[in-house]
């Protein structure tokens, strides 16, 4: 046979090949990975295919259950406060530990789901049992497989996000190059990552150990011919045999010319992705959607076809035998960054992004500068801090796609090499094929695409210049400030000004249930609001406000993104919906979701809160966030192009 | 240890049913035997790991289940398959004829690039039977169907008393290493030069 090492080989020219095509006309119109939009191709549920006895299932009759789903409910009072009281500038600075977690990626602290064992979330003590496969993995024909149980009593502590150090990725890619970092380029303190991401793996384990089965969310890619390419837990090679189980369950419904779209068990779904020869798996007892996982492992294929590009489809074309794995060494730390934002990041389920808050006049300066770069042959221009964007720019009118600036940005703060150089790699955006130079300032940094493979040198030119006027105008400055300061807190939410001769806040004093809420549960904004994310539909993008301090504990934080996911995908479930409204109340919060052609809303409120109250509240915060506009989100470029 | 090369091989097990394909494979991974006939059902997994020098190697041996109306799985199986192992009984002369449709039937379906040169490994199992009485096919005329098909290595194995087993299932990986040293040391280069990030995890 022709062995492995001539395709990869191929494979690596054709990596090279393809980052310095083209880029093909503007970007794909379309996005696969939306979570709202699931598959309309002709498939099934393929329960009845592989029959799975669940026991414990009547358990589930304990869980927490939402109330008061309204659909169609004609909008609450609309009307926006008439005059409203002057916009919050950018707000006092808050103590360090009040911000937002999911920022805190290169903060010395560990973020806060970084917790050694989550063992709060007590809805998950359920035994499931599904019928499955064990080491000795059988797949039939009849219904019968051998059961395995997967115990879901443990919850794993979510995997942590990439310590700087660890990977040494880009450091060995054959066409990155890498300057020294830049003078001004402080390193950053290391943070304990001697167990990361190894660790987090847990290498030793494999389809046999008690632990890897009572894992709550299992991700595997392998290629159609049963190879595994990653796995979550666990060393590849030793799943061999579970990864061959999967692809021969997803290979027998294939051949009787239908595709298997997801398996339920119990507790447990087993979600199945197929582009082509590559599978992608999810088995989850998270709770979580169909479509939500779907949409997860849709992002798991564009980090990985960011990393590796398009081309490795043809390398399964020349060569079924062909084994990917090898061609993803390194990169665990982008998986397992990218699978800690499913829990953490509004942007992998709104498909959205978000900005950092900056005054207008600062980021038009950003803008200006990088418009200037854009327009001297960069693709795009992209200004980033953390996981926010400061300014990006486009030469051809066109927008890079939210999911893509996602991808983009996890790659980068993944990737530790990044961070401390000047780099120039080859990427594919999933619709985008383009070189990248980035360079990084502390947390902010800034990323060209450019298609041209010999462009380095300009576009580190280009660096130096924008990065001598964002000097100069103050830019960085700002941006460190609003880091520091300018997230939104539902405690500045405006007054109602109807009520302003009031003694704010009026709500609490009107709020039947406020004498019965202790002190604490009273922490919040008005009317008991706790949080809320606000999407602009036309722009892209989103804001969230500052968790307050009663949800200050990462297991509630990521218990609140949680019951946000469900209510985005209950909102957007197309059997039943769209919806405009909802309206849930549980024993955690008071849920509320708004959604119109220009935005959607979700808000939290502690689980007493008057409904009246809190849809007017969520009309102020709606009327705050227009007044606050220019500041939290970036507008098109277009605007820019003078 | 990940300074090292690991390599996957999918290894396909067929034969007629009875002929011991679930039975080699368990001697080979667990180092056990039964007596009792189980027939697979569609097909059963094994990994294992094995170091050769400086190599590690992850053998996924699919075992596929004989019977004929479990054939219809073949396309999905067979698809990627670095090598297939044949297995017929001495004993039963039809175990033996079927070979020919069998080795057809995978590169049919399996479609390798080079099927000419396709690694394949015959095994002659149960030598143990009665003592040898009961053997109806030689182990001459096996040789010969053998070298007429591209001189494909023969093995005679006993699952039973664990006899040529693992020498058989060795010879996969000679074939692999064999084939590495004839693409020589460009390529393995070229591969070396592709796999950033290993090395620096391993130290």
């Amino acid at each position: 046979m022709n062995g492995l090492y001539v395709e990869e080989k191929r494979s690596r020219e054709g990596r090279e090949t393809c980052s310095q095509r083209e880029p093909t006309t503007g970007l794909v119109p379309s996005n696969p990975t939306d979570g709202g939009d699931p598959t309309q191709q002709d498939t099934i549920e393929s329960n009845r295919v592989h029959s799975l006895q669940g026991r414990g299932a009547s358990e589930q009759g304990r869980r927490r259950r939402g109330i008061g789903i309204a659909s169609g409910r004609p909008p609450m009072d609309m009307d926006p406060p008439t005059n409203n009281p002057s916009p919050p500038g950018p707000p006092d600075s808050p103590p360090p530990e009040k911000r937002l977690a999911s920022l805190s990626l290169r903060t010395s602290h560990l973020p806060p789901d970084f917790e050694i064992h989550d063992d709060y979330d007590d809805d998950d003590d359920d035994e499931g049992y599904l019928t499955a496969v064990s080491r000795v993995g059988s797949i039939s024909t009849s219904a019968s497989a051998s059961a395995s149980a997967w115990k879901d009593d443990l919850e794993d502590a979510d995997v942590a996000p990439p310590s700087p150090s660890s990977s040494g990725y880009a450091a060995e890619r054959g066409t990155s190059l890498a300057s020294s970092a830049a003078a001004n380029d402080d390193p950053q303190p290391q943070p304990d990552d001697d167990d990361w991401p190894r660790d987090k793996k847990h290498l030793h384990e494999d389809d046999t150990s008690a632990s890897w089965r009572k894992r709550k969310k299992h991700f595997f890619i392998l290629s159609n011919s049963g190879k595994p390419i990653y796995s979550r837990y666990g060393d590849e090679h030793k799943l061999a045999g579970f990864s061959a189980t999967l692809q021969a369950i997803i290979s027998f419904v294939e051949n009787s010319g239908d595709h298997i779209k997801f398996v339920r068990a119990a507790k447990h779904q087993i979600v199945f992705l197929v582009k082509g020869p590559i599978y992608l798996v999810c088995i989850s007892c998270t709770e979580e959607s169909y479509e939500g996982l779907r949409g997860q492992l849709e992002l798991m294929y564009g980090q990985m076809l960011l990393i590796l590009t398009k081309s490795v489809n043809r390398c399964f074309e020349k060569n079924p035998k062909f084994d990917m794995a090898p061609l993803l060494g390194g990169t665990d730390a982008v998986f397992l960054s990218l699978i800690h934002a499913f829990s953490w990041n509004p942007a992998t389920f709104l498909h959205a992004y978000t900005c950092l808050p900056l005054a207008q006049s600062t980021r038009q300066a950003a803008s200006a500068v990088l418009q200037d770069i854009a327009d001297s042959g960069v693709l795009f221009a992209l200004l980033m801090c953390e996981h926010k964007v400061i300014s990006l720019v486009g030469a051809q009118k066109a927008t890079l796609h939210p999911d893509d600036i996602f991808l983009l940005s996890n790659f980068i703060l993944s990737s530790e090499s990044f961070r401390t150089s000047e780099s120039f790699s080859p990427i594919c955006l999933p619709r985008y094929n383009s070189m990248a130079f980035l360079y990084a300032y502390e947390n902010t940094y800034l990323t060209l695409l450019t298609a041209r493979s010999d462009a380095f040198y300009d576009l580190k030119d280009s660096r130096s210049r924008i990065q001598n006027v964002l000097l100069k105008a103050n830019v960085l400055v700002e941006v460190q400030r609003s880091l520091r300061e300018s997230a939104l807190r539902i405690e500045d939410l405006p007054a109602d000004p109807s009520s302003q001769s009031v003694s704010p806040p009026p709500q609490f004093s009107q709020d039947l249930h406020f004498q019965l809420l202790s002190s604490e549960m009273a922490i919040g904004g008005p009317a008991g609001l706790w949080h809320f994310i606000y999407k602009s539909i036309y722009l892209d993008q989103y804001v969230s406000s500052e968790f307050p301090l009663i949800i200050s504990n990462p297991k509630q934080q990521k218990r609140l993104y949680k019951a946000y996911k469900k209510l985005y995908a209950s909102m957007h479930d197309k059997a039943t919906g769209p919806h405009k409204t909802q309206f849930r109340r549980d024993e955690d919060y008071v849920l509320f979701c708004w959604i119109t052609q220009d935005f959607e809303l979700y808000a939290a409120f502690n689980p007493l809160a008057d409904k009246s109250q809190a849809i007017k509240v969520c009309n102020r915060v709606c009327q705050w966030i227009r007044d606050l506009e220019n500041e939290i989100f970036v507008y098109g470029e277009s605007t820019l192009s003078w | 240890m990940a300074s090292r090369r690991r390599m996957l091989l999918k290894v396909i097990i067929l034969g007629d049913s009875g002929v011991g394909k679930t039975s080699l494979m368990n001697q080979y991974v667990n180092k056990k035997f039964s007596n009792q006939y189980k027939a697979t059902i569609g097909a059963d997994f094994l990994t294992k790991e094995v170091q050769i020098d400086d190599r590690l190697f992850t053998l996924q041996i699919w075992d596929t289940a004989g019977q004929e109306r479990f054939q219809s799985l073949g396309v999905a199986f067979y698809r990627g398959a670095d090598c297939c192992v044949l297995v017929y009984d001495v004993n039963v002369t039809k175990s033996f004829e079927r070979l020919n449709s069998w080795r057809e039937e995978f590169l049919i379906q399996a479609s390798p690039s080079d099927p000419e040169n396709f690694p394949f490994v015959v095994l002659g199992n149960k030598i143990d039977v009665d003592g040898g009485n009961s053997r109806t096919v030689s182990e001459k005329k096996a040789k010969a169907w053998c070298a007429s098909k591209g001189n494909i290595p023969y093995f005679e194995t006993s699952a039973k008393e664990g006899f040529n087993v693992e020498a058989a299932f060795e010879y996969i990986f000679l074939i692999q290493l064999m084939l590495e040293v004839l693409e020589g040391n460009s390529a393995r280069q070229a591969v070396n030069a592709r796999r950033y990030g290993t090395s620096d995890i391993a130290s």
